[in-house]
């Protein structure tokens, strides 16, 4: 249980172990502890440091990224990686999580392991994927920077490599904004019926938004959320589109990130956090397991944990993502994660023993 | 002396051949309806592949989405009657009528198949859709209230099918039309009959048989569509069974077996329909098979021939120009909508689509496999038609209906079964072009063996029979005889496969890799995730891609045949 002492202890030392990680002299001293650390000295790579071999990963030449986010977005990253590391061509696979997961998981069955990164938004396939040793243990000299929740328990399978949260969002061409919905309460007024969008059941920050709303106002509320007839998209970019469009009145689960991608584009739209909390979830990254690329992968993640690569996934307009680097600049809006107040899951026995029923309840609202 | 031996080498050579390319198409078909119906009948742990337990479990769940079914069904029944009625009334007008400028008319009726129903399904939902649809801001800016026209529902799932499957339907019916003694229709008007009686009891009971072969043809296609369900019917909370079963094998965890079961129930009623389609055809051949000569002639049908020329026109207009001309207004906007404000225009989304290596690796992709599936397929699907249309081996009618086997499959369906087929071949070709091209040479069975087939027939088989007794071999029989007589038939069919398998979505959604990615899925990927503008502005640089290998292939195929002519 992730709240309870003995876990605590755990966070502890894995925080021990991560801050000794990030000093090559006490790295070697907790060698010992920690068989699974690289014994070597961490290098310097352009500003951050890496335990890859980096003229090996550069020999291995290629770097295959499977990621559930944006299509640009997921571009996006790749190719400021590869920007960085012009001599690592890279490639990549784009789809939601629950398909992601679906696809590699097949693969994986069938012998085939043509993956180097795995990043997921939803903690229930990562710690799935976890529990089946699909994932690398990679002790990154960059974790050091990130508080220990914020890392695979035990650490060096994947890491927090930022949140995304949702509140309500409205269209300001819809909606006078004393008539808009200012807690989550508000979407089961009659008047949002059919006007409505949330994300379909594939979506790991949809299924936050149901455990912890029902975990503050029960199961009543999500069967009169049912009555409203919302209709549901794969993506936050869909839900916006509509929203700008003037197709929905009030989107159900406005991911920020998205917010400011469309507000950037001039849509006549306005976000609301409800007093009671935005859900958020966080994007989880790996080395998977028998990757082809090895030094790639770890290079990779690196990069990504470090200053450059957090401040690249957190200013990237097809990002967005709140960086967890305990020494993180605040966001291209000028705010910082702690400014929300964020709802994460916290017992995760219970959070991924819903998923049954979430998947079964979201889909028969939707009408499948 | 040699002729003994030519004798015995002759049967060989035509027997290795033909079993050859039998075991090749048993082999692409079978291979995966064996998984996908082992995936169907799983009902053991779902972490475990092979299957731990079997049994119909999936299939007594399917009850439960009687609504999707009913609602696959409905959809599609409304699309093969609209599709229907625009292939019948164009195909008249354009076959039986002194309509203005038929023969452009003609060949403008075929592009809706060379646009993707995909194309049509954006467009249409920018203009249709009841908020922020093009004309319904339109109607409003003109003082009208709510929406004019709502496309965003299972009518408009029929509509933009119908739009896109009525070409398919004015080709089959109006080669039915084309082969039709006038002199029938002449009897009729003769003795007093007006035109209007004569179509509806002369000319539709000629064509009956034709209009019903088009109509399960057409029904079947209807069924296993994907793309405009998905753009327009998701948003209305409206699953037919591809979308239902994408949805399922997405979602996590996901619940492969039941969409394998909902697939196989699918292709149970595509196999009904294709059975019937047989049927019928084989009854048509006997009716239409005259000794009479005649000469088709057409009807002069006075100044009504200016409405039937709008008519044409119109669905030229609602079915090509109307769509491209959307996507096109859409793709300059950072946010489409009817009135666009000056900072509202921008080039970005061609820029974006231009420069995200994915479009242009997934175009170069795509035009890679639609050459290479062309140039294999015409060989591959060239040796069965002959196989099955010219060769006295034994086995050759099971072949026919093997071959048209993916006919009755929905591609996202079969692709399931190719997804699991393929991953435990021992050679890595999964994830790879291989597999894609594998699939296409797969689902494009049908369309490149009917294409050949149906100018093979023409053929009169003598032909080759003289060059046997002139004793040449079977190859040197092929190569000097059947090949340069079916050369234009090939050409088209060349044609025909490179356009389906540049279109293609069903099959390449699920089978795509990192470093093999084609463009029509990477079009819907855009769609779920970037944005309709950047959509639009992809789906254009594929229909302008098309349509320039089209020209470019059309250059080369009429001086090649200017060339042969000197």
């Amino acid at each position: 249980m992730p709240g309870s002492n003995r876990d605590k202890l755990t966070r502890r030392t894995l925080l021990g172990a991560s801050v000794a990680l990030a000093s090559p002299i006490a790295c070697l001293s907790a060698r010992g502890a920690y068989a699974q650390a690289p014994a070597k000295t961490p290098t310097k790579v352009l500003d951050f440091l890496t335990y890859a071999d980096v003229a090996k990963a550069e020999q291995e030449g290629a770097f295959v990224f499977y990621c559930h986010e944006n299509e640009a977005g997921t571009a996006a990253i790749a190719e400021a990686f590869g920007k960085d590391f012009p001599k690592i061509k890279t490639s990549y696979v784009r789809a939601q999580t629950g398909a992601l997961y679906n696809k590699i998981s097949t693969e994986r069955a069938a012998g085939r392991f043509d993956v180097d990164i795995l990043q997921l938004s939803d903690l229930a396939p990562a710690l799935d994927f976890q529990k089946k040793g699909g994932y690398e243990i990679y002790h990154s000299p960059e974790a050091g920077g990130y508080k220990p929740e914020h890392l695979s328990n035990p650490a060096g399978a994947f890491f927090w490599t930022g949140v995304t949260f949702g509140g309500l969002a409205y269209s300001t061409a819809k909606v006078k904004a004393e008539e808009a919905p200012k807690s989550w309460k508000d979407l089961l007024d009659p008047k949002w019926r059919n006007a409505m969008s949330c994300k379909i059941s594939s979506s790991g920050l949809q299924f936050v938004q149901w455990y912890e709303l029902r975990k503050l106002y029960g199961d009543e509320y999500w069967q009169a959320f049912a009555k409203q007839r919302p209709r549901g998209f794969d993506s936050r970019v869909q839900l916006f589109d509509r929203l700008a469009k003037g197709d929905d009145k009030v989107c159900a689960l406005a991911e920020y990130a998205a917010y400011v991608l469309y507000k950037e584009k001039g849509a006549a739209i306005e976000f609301v956090a409800p007093e009671d909390g935005l859900p958020a979830t966080p994007l989880l990254v790996g080395v998977v397991d028998k990757a082809p690329h090895p030094e790639v992968a770890k290079l990779f993640v690196d990069w990504a944990m470090s200053n450059r690569g957090q401040a690249f996934y957190q200013s990237n307009p097809h990002l967005i993502y709140g960086s967890l680097r305990t020494d993180a600049p605040p966001m291209p809006t000028g705010k910082r994660l702690s400014d929300f107040k964020l709802l994460t899951p916290t017992d995760y026995a219970d959070y991924l023993g819903s998923r049954d029923k979430f998947t079964k309840d979201w889909n028969g609202m939707l009408g499948l | 002396m040699q002729a003994p031996a030519l004798r015995w080498q002759v049967p060989s050579g035509q027997a290795i051949a033909g079993f050859g390319v039998a075991g090749a198409a048993g082999i692409l078909v079978l291979y995966p309806i064996f998984y996908l119906m082992q995936a169907a009948l799983d009902v053991g742990d779902p972490d475990a592949r092979p299957p731990t337990a079997y049994g119909l479990g999936n299939f007594e769940a399917l009850p439960q989405y009687s609504e999707i079914m009913l609602n696959t069904l409905t959809v599609s029944l409304a699309a093969t009657v609209m599709a229907l009625l625009f292939g019948f009334v164009t195909a008249w007008i354009l076959s039986r009528t002194n309509v203005p400028g038929r023969r452009t008319l003609e060949q403008l009726m075929a592009v809706p198949y060379y646009m993707t129903p995909l194309l049509g399904a954006f467009a249409w939902s920018l203009l249709g859709a009841p908020e922020s649809g093009f004309v319904n801001q339109v109607w409003r800016a003109l003082g009208g209230e709510n929406a004019l026209i709502n496309l965003v529902t299972p009518f408009g799932i029929a509509w933009v099918m119908a739009l896109f499957e009525g070409s398919v339907a004015f080709v089959m019916i109006g080669a039915v039309m084309k082969s039709m003694d006038p002199a029938l229709e002449e009897a009729s008007q003769v003795i007093g009959a007006s035109r209007l009686r004569t179509m509806l009891r002369v000319t539709l009971p000629l064509v009956a048989p034709g209009v019903l072969g088009a109509a399960i043809l057409v029904f079947a296609e209807m069924l296993g569509s994907f793309s405009a369900a998905l753009v327009l019917g998701n948003p209305d909370r409206f699953y037919v069974v591809t979308t239902a079963m994408y949805q399922l094998v997405s979602q996590y965890p996901p619940r492969i077996p039941l969409a394998a079961a909902m697939g196989v129930s699918l292709f149970a009623v595509m196999f009904l329909m294709l059975f019937l389609y047989r049927r019928l055809i084989a009854g048509r051949s006997y009716v239409t098979i005259s000794g009479k000569a005649f000469r088709p002639r057409v009807m002069d049908v006075g100044r009504l021939r200016w409405l039937l020329f709008a008519v044409c026109v119109f669905y030229v207009l609602l079915s090509v120009a109307l769509p491209l001309m959307t996507l096109a207004f859409a793709s300059v906007q950072k946010i489409a909508v009817a009135f666009p404000a000056a900072s509202n225009w921008t080039l970005a989304n061609y820029q974006t689509a231009f420069t995200m290596n994915a479009v242009r690796a997934a175009l170069g992709n795509s035009l890679l496999l639609g050459v290479a599936t062309a140039s294999i397929g015409v060989v591959l699907m060239g040796l069965i038609s002959w196989l099955i249309y010219r060769s006295r081996l034994p086995g050759s009618g099971f072949i026919e209906y093997l071959v048209m086997f993916p006919q009755a499959v929905p591609r996202l369906v079969f692709a399931f079964g190719m997804m699991w087929a393929w991953i435990v071949f021992p050679i890595p070709i999964y994830g790879t072009l291989w597999l894609l091209l594998i699939a296409y040479l797969t689902v494009f069975l049908p369309l490149g063996v009917r294409t050949i087939s149906g100018v093979m027939l023409q053929i009169d088989k003598s032909l080759e029979e003289c060059a046997q007794m002139c004793g040449a071999p079977w190859g040197y029989r092929i190569r000097t005889v059947t090949m340069p007589l079916l050369c234009p038939g090939l050409l088209a069919a060349w044609l025909l496969l490179f356009i389906a398998s540049v279109r293609e979505l069903g099959a390449s959604i699920l089978l795509m890799g990192p470093n093999a990615k084609v463009v029509t899925p990477t079009i819907v990927e855009s769609w779920f995730a970037t944005s309709a503008e950047l959509t639009a502005a992809m789906a254009l640089i594929q229909t302008l891609v098309i349509a320039i290998a089209m020209v470019v292939f059309l250059a080369l195929t009429r001086r090649a045949s200017m060339y042969a002519g000197e």
